[in-house]
């Protein structure tokens, strides 16, 4: 039953693996580039750290990107087909839901992979002035997990019903206005740099997105 | 020839009597004369000030514990218990130095954290709110403590009086990243082991061609177009030279700037990572030694202090630094179990429902 469900997911969404991999095990390996330059003038320890931390940028973007893309196409066809199909197999639904986000990770592996193995890459050529180091695993790790925290929020979302989306909505939207109003009455309520606060500081759930992505540091 | 208003003239200043000029003990006379009044005026303002000080602290509670006294106004300040903490903390730190801190009490003036009533002026001691917690008070006091006039040369090349902290690691792991990425060939020498680039890069060396030990070519240019690139007021040509390449043109530029603007290679916090360094391997009475009035070197000083030579008082400092290497990571160390935690809690929320979305 999981290789069924693995190869339709595989069937929905190669090309968005696709372009992970491709992306995944480029984005380390054109942040050193600098760095690989073994000529007459690498980059200075410092130029190097702040092109690392620049680039670094990029991997929540990619995790993220490649967490709602997935969990998207996880749940889009089952939508379209109005859940036939999983209606017509001798399964409760936490089970098929479950046996579809489990094909979900798996498929997000090869991305993973690439980035891991374009990191191992990128440190192996880089030259990297003494002092620094390449933290290829850590990073490939720290990306893993925010695929995976990205990847879970955005597959219960979709796996939700409509009127589950809309409650969620409601309560953005009711927070917004509160903000607002609060504004405009001049009240001292600040909800959203709470709410700010609240996710994306540790140990919220978007804490692994934030902060310094360093392949290569001290 | 002349008209006869200009022949009277003449004849006035011909038939006037000489002018006598006072004479050298008149002149010395009237000096001495000045500077008794001038020593009675400084004498009667010295006098104002003593009676305006005692008035000011005559309503003053004066806590004491151990050498550590303060003089303040009455407030809610937990003064006495921040002191009996802060206390123990100095004379662990300064060792028998710290009794020195008794003949320089520390004056604060806790005032209303909340009024809107202007605060007295600033100038007669610190002004502390007086609902600030023991913890921050014990930190200020230990930050306040005055041993009186240090040297200058050890002044002036820590750029401040050497008041310990607690801890020595924050600072040690922010001077190895600074020794990782300066761009100083001294200093990468200096990681490496180099103990007469670390004294050059600590600035403790007054070689006349620091410039060039400081920095390699390729840095002074950086360093000449950084501090010349967008004004090089009269030193087009020269900037123009340096720019292309020509070392001597940089090395000119950087000569002609100012004394003090150059960037020295490492800052004082290095610099003070040092003294602590040479204060813990002297141990009690080393900063007493630190204090020492005698003026000499701050290289003879250190090494006074830390009671070795300064190439080893420098190998042991290299040897803490490299040791402080700081956690880059910027995932706490439970990160990873926070993190499959809400990737638990958010993959049940997709496996809870009992519902399948329609439309």
């Amino acid at each position: 039953m999981f290789g069924v469900i693995l190869y339709s997911q595989w069937k929905w969404s190669r090309l968005i693996i696709g372009l992970g991999t491709v992306a995944g095990f480029g984005l380390p390996i054109l942040s050193v580039q600098s760095a690989a330059r073994t000529g007459d003038q690498p980059l200075q320890a410092g130029d190097l750290l702040q092109t690392i931390q620049s680039w670094g940028a990029l991997y929540p973007v990619l995790a993220a990107a490649l967490a709602v893309l997935v969990a998207i196409a996880t749940w889009a066809p089952d939508h379209r087909g109005r859940h036939v199909h999983a209606l017509s197999l001798p399964l409760p639904r936490w089970r098929y839901a479950l046996l579809r986000f489990g094909a979900g990770l798996v498929l997000l592996a090869p991305p993973i992979l690439a980035v891991l193995i374009g990191a191992g890459l990128a440190t192996a050529l880089a030259a990297i002035p003494a002092g620094l180091q390449g933290y290829p695993v850590a990073l490939a790790a720290r990306f893993a997990l925010a695929v995976g925290v990205g990847y879970a929020v955005f597959f219960a979302i979709s796996a939700g019903t409509t009127r589950t989306a809309s409650a969620i909505l409601l309560v953005i939207g009711a927070l917004i206005v509160v903000q607002v109003v609060a504004r405009v009455a001049n009240v001292d309520l600040d909800l959203v740099t709470r709410l700010q606060i609240l996710f994306v500081n540790w140990p919220g759930p978007l804490a692994i997105f934030t902060g310094r992505w360093m392949l290569i540091d001290v | 020839m002349y008209n006869r208003g200009s022949r009277i003239l003449i004849a006035t200043l011909l038939a006037a009597p000489p002018l006598l000029g006072q004479t050298t003990a008149e002149l010395r006379a009237r000096a001495d004369s000045l500077a008794r009044e001038w020593r009675q005026a400084n004498a009667l303002a010295d006098l104002q000030d003593t009676l305006r000080h005692l008035a000011r602290r005559s309503g003053q509670d004066t806590i004491s514990v151990g050498a550590l006294i303060i003089l303040a106004n009455s407030s809610p300040l937990p003064l006495q218990e921040a002191a009996a903490q802060a206390w123990p903390v100095i004379e662990r730190l300064y060792g028998p130095a710290a009794q020195a801190i008794a003949e320089h009490p520390i004056v604060i003036q806790a005032v209303d954290p909340d009024t809107a009533v202007d605060r007295p002026p600033v100038g007669e001691g610190l002004q502390v709110p007086w609902n600030l917690s023991i913890g921050d008070l014990t930190r200020l006091l230990q930050s306040r403590v005055d041993f009186g006039p240090v040297d200058p040369g050890l002044r002036e090349w820590l750029g401040g009086s050497p008041l310990l902290g607690s801890d020595p690691a924050p600072r040690r792991a922010q001077v190895y990243v600074q020794l990782v990425t300066a761009p100083s060939i001294a200093v990468r020498r200096c990681f490496l082991g180099a103990v007469d680039a670390c004294r050059d890069a600590l600035s403790l060396s007054d070689a006349p061609d620091l410039l060039t030990r400081w920095y390699d070519p390729a840095e002074r240019r950086a360093l000449a177009m950084q501090m010349f690139h967008l004004r090089p007021g009269a030193n087009q040509t020269r900037v123009l030279s340096c720019k292309s390449g020509n070392d001597s043109a940089c090395l000119d530029l950087l000569a002609s700037s100012p004394p003090g603007t150059i960037a020295r290679p490492l800052d004082y916090g290095a610099r003070f990572t040092l003294v602590e360094q040479a204060l813990h391997m002297g141990g009690r009475d080393a900063f007493l030694r630190l204090l020492d009035a005698k003026p000499r070197d701050v290289e003879d000083r250190l090494a006074a202090v830390a009671g070795v030579g300064v190439d080893s008082l420098i190998a042991h400092w290299l040897g803490e630094i490299r040791a402080a290497r700081p956690v880059p990571a910027d995932l706490p160390p439970w990160g990873t179990w926070v993190a499959l935690g809400w990737m638990g809690v958010f993959a049940a929320f997709g496996l809870g429902s009992s519902r399948w979305r329609v439309s």
